[in-house]
Parts: structure tokens; C-alpha cells; sequence
């Protein structure tokens, strides 16, 4: 892996991922289970309470019982960028046509089309 | 001034064969900058051209005039330059390639700056609370570097692996600077409307590029090309399903999941190269052919 690849694609950046993507609070073991990786349970402490400085992340006494806590991410920056980003896709004119989004929608044929592909496609 | 002129405006319509073959290029990458290029270069000798045209329009100056009629009288007649409605409608079409050229850049400029204010972003990322699943690359600008916007929408709507590989697309757009390829493709349409579908072709290239490098990133075609068709059957709503990005998003999992119908050569670099020389050539001639024309009507001004 480049040295630039590391910087984009930092331990933050997964952490944020797996918090967002899950369907509640996670305390530091489950997120560094669903991290999948090599990494220290220390490590994956020290960044949660790193993005909770930043205020990306909040944590709860953790239910389960334990002396620990769970973490969760901090919905106000989120609703703030969800702002900014839908008043420039969902904006008037064609200033989305700027951007590359990952995918935009489809028409009715092309799903139908993109199924079959994906049912029969090459063998690798 | 001969025809030859005009021939490097319409020159950029050599282009469009091209275009459509390259979409199946074995090789994106290369093949989204060969025909930016040649959409770049295209574009300007037509523009240089125009501005040969629209400076005929000095045959109207008193003092030039006068020595036009002299030279008449005297049996001499100098040589024909462009008809004056012509260089008058070439000189409005540079005023106007100038204005689209100033929105463009504007709008460009005021995206990226919309975009970076959303949020600072935390390990190259920054996540947006919607629900909708969409993820952008936000180009670098103003100082800052650039980063990976995604809603938490994409998120929950993907596996850890999926993830994974949406992430690797969006970066492979800013390791590899596409909203460079990007822009010169746009400035050339913006140049010459005759480059649309180039600009489509080159905007459909550089998505392939990044899910070949997401691709390799996770190992696995069939992955990236599963998300893409994910994320594209979740993200309902008319507003974004233009006729051709519908049809991108198939031409993309296509090639994905079946690389051996794609072409391992191709001639989109050639074929680049070879009008942007042909169209390169032309402008030159009809430089040469300005110059001579002033030299004969020098001694006027």
C-alpha cells in the first residue's frame, strides 16, 4: 500500500464507518471485531476517544453492565454536511453534473437489465 | 481566406467514433486522458480559428478601408478576406465560448466550496446523515485536500466488504485526479458543443478507471460490481436517473463482471493523437494563411 493510499483510507475514516453503519452503540471490543483486522484493542480505544474529542463520536455507560462505554456517532456534523451535500445534489440546475457520485438512479429497463447481468455473468 | 478555416470547428465530430468504441476500452485510465486530450486539443485549434476569422473584422477600420479601394483603382486588388457576417458571427461565438467557459468555472469552484464546507473530514472522510446511499469524491481546492463524502444512508445499506470497495472507487477518483480529467473534458465542451458526447465518454471512462482500481483494491470484480448495482437499485428518485448515467451504471457492472468482452488495445490513443494532429495541422495552415493575408494588407494600418 502507497504511503498516500494510507492517508486516505486512515483508521478513522473505518472507524467512522463501522459506527454509522451499525444499528446501535458499539463499545470498543465490537467495533474493533467488525474492523476485521489486526488491531489493538488499545488502538481502536485510542481513536474512539480521539473522534469523540472532535465530536464526531459520543459514548453512553454501556448497558451491558460492564465499567466500559459504548459509542455512537454524533449526528449534528452529520446533519450539518447532509445539509450542504443535498442543497448541491438535490439543488436546482445542473450543478450535480460537476460532481462524480458513485452511481445515480436508474430507469426501470436498465435495473431489470443491470439483474440479468449480475445473474449471468462470465465465469472470472 | 479559404475554407480551410473552418474545418478544425467541425473537426472535434472525428472524435465521436471514438468515443463510443473507447467505452469498452480494456484500459480506462488511458483512454480517458487520450480522448480529454484530444478533446482539449480539438477544441482549442477551433478556437484559434475562430479568432482568425473574427480579426478580419479589421478590414473595417477607416484607414484600412481606404487603402482597400486604393488598391482597387490601382488594379491590385488585395486578397479576399472572411465575408464580414461571417467574422461577425465568429466574434459573438468567442464572447459567448468566453461566458460558458466563466459559469462553468464558477459553478465548479462553488461545488467544490459548497462540498468542503460540509464538513472537515476525519481520516479522509466525511459523513453525511441522509438517508439517501450516495458517495462523492470532493476534489481538493481552496487549500484543503481532498476527501470522501458518503451518507450514512450508503452506509447502513452496505456490508463491511462493500464498504469497502465503494470507499476504494472514491479514492482511485482523487489518487488518480479525475476531477482534472474531468475539467478539461467539460472545457472543451464548454469550447465546443460538438464534444458532448467526448465529455460522456470521458465521464463514463473515468468511473471505469476507479472501479478497476476499487477492483484490484478488494480483490474481487464481482464485489464492486454487485455494490454498484446496490447502490444504484437503492438510489430511487427521478431527479438523478438522467438517460445516461442509467446506462453508465450498466456499461459499468458490465465491464465489470465481464472483462473478456473488452478490448485490450484499442485505438482510442492512436485515434486521439491522429485528430489532434490532423486538427493541429489544419489551424496551422490557416494561420499561415492569415499571416499572408495581413502581409498583403500591412501596409494599410
Amino acid at each position: 500500500m502507497s504511503p498516500e493510499r494510507r492517508a486516505w483510507g486512515s483508521l478513522e475514516s473505518d472507524v467512522m464507518t463501522v459506527l454509522w453503519a451499525a444499528a446501535g452503540p458499539l463499545s470498543p471490543a465490537q467495533v474493533q471485531q467488525a474492523l476485521g483486522r489486526d488491531l489493538a484493542y488499545n488502538t481502536v480505544q485510542t481513536i474512539l476517544t480521539r473522534l469523540q474529542e472532535k465530536g464526531l463520536v459520543r459514548r453512553r455507560v454501556s448497558l451491558a453492565g460492564g465499567r466500559g462505554y459504548e459509542y455512537f456517532p454524533a449526528e449534528d456534523q452529520a446533519s450539518a454536511a447532509a445539509r450542504r451535500m443535498r442543497a448541491v445534489l438535490d439543488g436546482p440546475g445542473d450543478r450535480h453534473a460537476v460532481l462524480r457520485q458513485f452511481t445515480a438512479g436508474l430507469e426501470p429497463a436498465d435495473a431489470e437489465l443491470l439483474r440479468a447481468l449480475l445473474r449471468d455473468a462470465d465465469p472470472a | 481566406m479559404s475554407w480551410l478555416v473552418y474545418v478544425p470547428v467541425l473537426l472535434p465530430a472525428l472524435l465521436w467514433p471514438l468515443a463510443r468504441v473507447a467505452t469498452r476500452a480494456g484500459r480506462p485510465e488511458r483512454a480517458a486522458r487520450a480522448l480529454a486530450a484530444g478533446a482539449l486539443v480539438t477544441a482549442v485549434s477551433g478556437a484559434v480559428c475562430l479568432v482568425l476569422v473574427a480579426a478580419t473584422l479589421a478590414d473595417d477600420l477607416p484607414a484600412v478601408e481606404r487603402y482597400a479601394r486604393l488598391s482597387v483603382t490601382q488594379g491590385q486588388p488585395l486578397p479576399e478576406p472572411v465575408p464580414d457576417p461571417i467574422a461577425f458571427v465568429a466574434a459573438a461565438v468567442l464572447v459567448w465560448i468566453a461566458a460558458r467557459i466563466a459559469v462553468r468555472v464558477r459553478r465548479r469552484r462553488a461545488v467544490a466550496g459548497e462540498l468542503h464546507a460540509a464538513g472537515r473530514p476525519e481520516g479522509g472522510l466525511v459523513v453525511a446523515d441522509w438517508d439517501s446511499p450516495r458517495a462523492v469524491a470532493v476534489p481538493p481546492g481552496r487549500g484543503r485536500r481532498g476527501h470522501v463524502l458518503v451518507t450514512s444512508g450508503l452506509l447502513r445499506l452496505l456490508d463491511s466488504d462493500e464498504r469497502a470497495a465503494v470507499l476504494a472507487h472514491e479514492r482511485a477518483h482523487l489518487e488518480r485526479r479525475h476531477h482534472r480529467t474531468d475539467a478539461l473534458a467539460a472545457l472543451a465542451t464548454a469550447v465546443n458543443p460538438l464534444l458532448r458526447p467526448v465529455e460522456s465518454a470521458v465521464g463514463l471512462l473515468v468511473e471505469r478507471s476507479a472501479d478497476e482500481d476499487a477492483a484490484r483494491s478488494v480483490a474481487d470484480r464481482r464485489l464492486v460490481a454487485q455494490t454498484i448495482a446496490k447502490v444504484a437499485l437503492a438510489a430511487h428518485g427521478p431527479a438523478t436517473s438522467l438517460g445516461f448515467d442509467g446506462s453508465s451504471t450498466v456499461r459499468r457492472v458490465e465491464a465489470l463482471v465481464r472483462p473478456a468482452r473488452l478490448r485490450r488495445g484499442g485505438p482510442t490513443v492512436s485515434g486521439s493523437a491522429a485528430v489532434s494532429m490532423l486538427s493541429l495541422l489544419v489551424a496551422a495552415a490557416a494561420v499561415v494563411e492569415f499571416v499572408e493575408l495581413l502581409r498583403a494588407w500591412l501596409p494599410a494600418v
